[in-house]
């Protein structure tokens, strides 16, 4: 074991600043589903079931023994959709798909042309909650307030349990780019077509929800008292688009929103899958230590040091294929490599490239969190 | 008109590409002529993709409107268009995932430069892939993933057809975001991607080039 002289919440919180901890941190991200696995239980019962859920987490805290943050929470599969974290049309283990499967996102086109027009008028909250919601779900108004409802009174149990292992959550406010959210409204195919044949409407729209977006989060992470915000965007990268839509589209409402978090002291937590490479000086514009960018593997987090060395923290990225299929002494090279690399000098936090994976080889887990904690 | 087909293509200017087809059709033009412009079309957007000019967004608008372009041409096309196809190509994303983003753009693609494509679909059981090799005998088979328990399918097909003894005479390709080379070597692919425009570049130079 390493030198601790930290808390888990100072170390992490060292990384964010960029300053030297006494160890890396560690914070993979686990939802629900590798917690299942981890735990021994079925994904399904953990769809249907926040008790199940906080189960499984207490499982899987009891046999790894903690960590520095927790990144994930017991939410069902529903209640990512009636929250509004994933406006997409679910297929659900136990209702829809077999036991042992992954919940799955359909994508197709349930926002139409029209709808830009519409949230523009409404606005994003209220176009989801009045109109959209109904279009991807069959729940009815009660299920839905009963599964919000949920949401609120499961999470003090889960907090408690954290607490065991002066464990925090990484962050509780969270939101999609409007990006990426208008693409998953719209299907890709479509959201792409808007942007090249029919701009305008799409752009206004983003402004609309980046207005929107932003005094909710910021309320949010005040409420919670946990100071950073979650940010998601899977699309807007350069694997997908040309800079010359990532600078009109995506960067400068990132710029916007990202500093009115830090102008109230709340840190942009970036979750960026697929490959960044060519956008990552873009993020050497915002200020010194206002975001930490996560990334899942496909972006080349060695280079990403590079570029953003000593101006902000990195998150990741331990391969998922890696962690199904490798062995723990692959995962424990990697991982040093990252220490030894990214780390150098501060500014990682050791993480999972995306999410754990839902078959995730329990030592190879393992691996991961002992060679954090160690090796650090 | 031919160049401005092909010119138009490449710009991604979606209504004047279908534009010009419906007009050719009309006028009594080859289907197959027609069909080989958009495909110059098709190729010249891959280039420019390679050359970094292009994107991936741009590949897939381009190949909406080659798609546009083929349901135009689909009822004038004679059964001459068969002979000229390079090869056969059995894709599927399999059981456990039903992400068929990348899957779908592969397919486009591969159509474009004149290969067979029978794609299955998502969540397939692997027996089905088996099914379908015996039944068309491709090159090449396919695998899209992205989530990674998709991975123990793909090995479960792969092995189901090697112990048919199909696997030597064909191609297993794997692509998606969550595959690696660690992938390739747990299913014993012969090729893995996250770009679909590689996988078209390895089917091409497998069948002897472009």
């Amino acid at each position: 074991m390493a030198q601790e002289s930290m808390t888990t919440n100072e170390r992490l919180w060292a990384a964010i600043r960029l300053e030297q901890p006494d160890r890396v941190p560690v914070v993979p991200l686990v939802t629900a589903e590798p917690a299942a696995h981890l735990a021994g239980m079925t994904l399904a019962e953990v769809a249907g079931s926040n008790q199940k859920a906080i189960e499984a987490y207490r499982k899987v805290l009891s046999k790894f023994g903690g960590w520095d943050s927790m990144h994930g929470g017991p939410i069902t599969p529903l209640q990512q959709q009636v929250t509004n974290i994933y406006p997409m049309k679910m297929r659900i283990p136990g209702r829809d798909l077999p036991d042992g499967y992954m919940f799955q996102l359909v994508e197709e086109e349930f926002m139409k042309p029209e709808d830009y027009d519409r949230i523009c008028e409404m606005g994003i909250d209220a176009f989801y909650y009045e109109d959209y919601l109904w279009r991807i779900t069959d729940l009815t108004p009660d299920d839905v307030q009963r599964e919000v409802t949920n949401v609120l009174t499961m999470w003090p149990e889960f907090d408690a349990e954290l607490k065991k292992y002066d464990m925090r959550p990484l962050i509780l406010a969270s939101d999609f780019h409007p990006f990426f959210r208008l693409s998953l409204m719209r299907s890709m195919v479509a959201f792409t077509q808007d942007l090249y044949y029919n701009p305008e409407p799409v752009e206004r729209t983003i402004k609309q929800i980046t207005k929107e977006l932003i005094p909710k989060n910021i309320a949010i992470a005040k409420g919670s008292g946990i100071d950073t915000c979650l940010f998601t965007d899977e699309r807007a990268s350069a694997f997908y688009y040309p800079l010359a839509v990532f600078e009109r589209f995506w960067w400068p409402y990132t710029e916007e929103i990202v500093d009115a978090f830090w102008s109230e002291g709340i840190v942009t937590v970036f979750h960026l899958d697929t490959c960044w490479d060519k956008n990552l000086p873009y993020f050497k514009r915002l200020p010194r230590g206002s975001a930490v960018v996560g990334l899942d593997s496909t972006t080349d987090i060695f280079l990403a040091k590079q570029v953003l060395r000593d101006h902000l923290c990195i998150h990741g990225d331990v391969p998922a294929s890696l962690l199904s299929l490798g062995k723990p002494e692959e995962v424990e090279a990697y991982c040093k490599r990252l220490i030894d690399e990214v780390g150098a000098g501060g500014g990682l936090i050791l993480g999972t490239g995306c999410a754990t994976p839902p078959d995730c080889k329990p030592e190879n887990f393992r691996a991961m969190i002992e060679t954090g904690k160690n090796y650090g | 008109m031919k160049e401005e087909l092909v010119a138009a293509l490449v710009k991604l200017e979606r209504d004047e590409v279908l534009g010009m087809v419906t007009q050719r059709i009309e006028a009594g033009e080859d289907p197959l002529g027609i069909l080989e412009d958009c495909r110059q079309g098709m190729t010249a957007v891959g280039d420019l993709l390679q050359q970094g000019d292009y994107f991936l967004a741009e590949l897939l608008l381009s190949a909406e409107i080659f798609k546009g372009a083929v349901a135009i041409l689909q009822p004038h096309l004679a059964k001459s268009h068969s002979s000229q196809l390079r090869a056969k190509v059995v894709l599927a994303t399999l059981k456990g995932d039903i992400h068929d983003l990348g899957k779908n753009i592969l397919a486009t693609l591969l159509q474009a430069q004149g290969f067979e494509v029978h794609d299955l679909g998502v969540d397939v059981p692997p027996p089905l892939v088996l099914e379908k090799v015996k039944e068309i005998r491709p090159e090449f088979v396919g695998f899209s993933a992205l989530i990674t328990t998709a991975f123990a399918s793909m090995k479960e097909a792969a092995d189901l057809l090697q112990q048919a003894g199909l696997r030597n005479g064909l191609k297993l390709m794997i692509g998606g975001g969550v595959t690696t080379p660690i992938v390739k070597d747990y299913v014993g692919a012969d090729f893995q991607t996250l770009d679909a425009m590689e996988g078209v570049n390895y089917c091409l130079n497998v069948v002897g080039g472009r």
